[in-house]
């Protein structure tokens, strides 16, 4: 019986906790780049960036829709004059907290022609997505993001295909 | 008349006719005295201050909305375009693994 109610103390008290960002310690990395964006919005924040997303514009409408929920968005992107400026140990010190049960890697691509890589992560929980992050090295880059709360994928790759990258048309084409 | 008979003339006491205290405080109470300001004075002042400190604030709110929301849609742009990569990477090979 006591067991049965700390379990469920447990649970409430997992529930009441705030989800949680990751924490990247950047600092060394953000000494070297040339230039650094550094963005980060807390669930209020977002709340009150939200008031002013438009609806009558298209792209504001559909981050304001994409964001709704969301408890945090975490950026952080890195310019280098040179390659070689960071490390694959940097590279593994941002991985590193995402080796815990609750991530799961679900895509990782590498280019060698342009030594691009990206590797994306979720969070699942009780609800399903319950956060991402992604990691994308370039020679001369590196970008960490991180969203906590649900996130639908889809649209947030549309949205970064329909911001200037073009959106993947190869289904299209057939 | 010499110079010391003058000079004991000229500095002889003399004393003031009996009605020059009211006189003086004739004129006295005669010249204008400072103003009270206006009544309405007192109130527009600190209203204006405060109507100042709203315009501002709500300023500053908007300001801070504005700069909230470039940075959303900055965040969004970067995430969206590297998920859209490695998307974009995954058909491409799943594209040529079919055909």
């Amino acid at each position: 019986m006591r067991a049965a109610a700390l379990s469920i103390a447990a649970l409430l008290l997992a529930g009441a906790l705030p989800a949680q960002q990751l924490k990247w310690d950047s600092e060394k990395l953000a000494a070297r780049a040339s230039d650094t964006v550094d963005i980060s919005l807390d669930g209020a924040l977002l709340r009150f960036a939200t008031k002013f997303l438009s609806d009558e514009d298209k792209d504001e409408a559909k981050v304001k829709k994409l964001i709704a929920g969301l408890k945090g968005i975490y950026v952080k992107s890195f310019e280098f004059k040179k390659p070689g400026e960071y490390t694959a140990a940097d590279v593994e010190s941002f991985r590193a907290p995402l080796h815990s049960a609750d991530w799961q890697r679900i895509v990782g691509t590498h280019s060698n022609e342009e030594g691009e890589t990206v590797e994306v992560y979720v969070k699942n929980d009780s609800k399903g997505i319950g956060g991402m992050a992604i990691i994308a090295t370039e020679p001369k880059q590196l970008t960490l993001v991180n969203i906590v709360g649900a996130i639908d994928l889809d649209s947030l790759s549309d949205l970064g295909g329909h911001f200037g990258i073009p959106g993947v048309e190869v289904d299209k084409k057939k | 008349m010499n110079l010391e008979d003058e000079l004991r003339s000229a500095f002889k006491r003399r004393e003031p006719s009996p009605d020059f205290t009211e006189r003086v405080l004739a004129r006295v109470a005669a010249a204008p005295g400072r103003r009270e300001p206006r009544p309405w004075i007192r109130w527009a002042v600190p209203i204006a201050a405060a109507l100042l400190l709203a315009a501002g604030s709500l300023e500053y709110r908007h300001y801070q909305g504005e700069r909230a929301k470039t940075q959303v849609m900055l965040a969004v742009r970067i995430a969206g375009s590297k998920l859209n990569k490695a998307q974009k990477k995954v058909q491409m090979l799943t594209h040529r693994s079919n055909s």
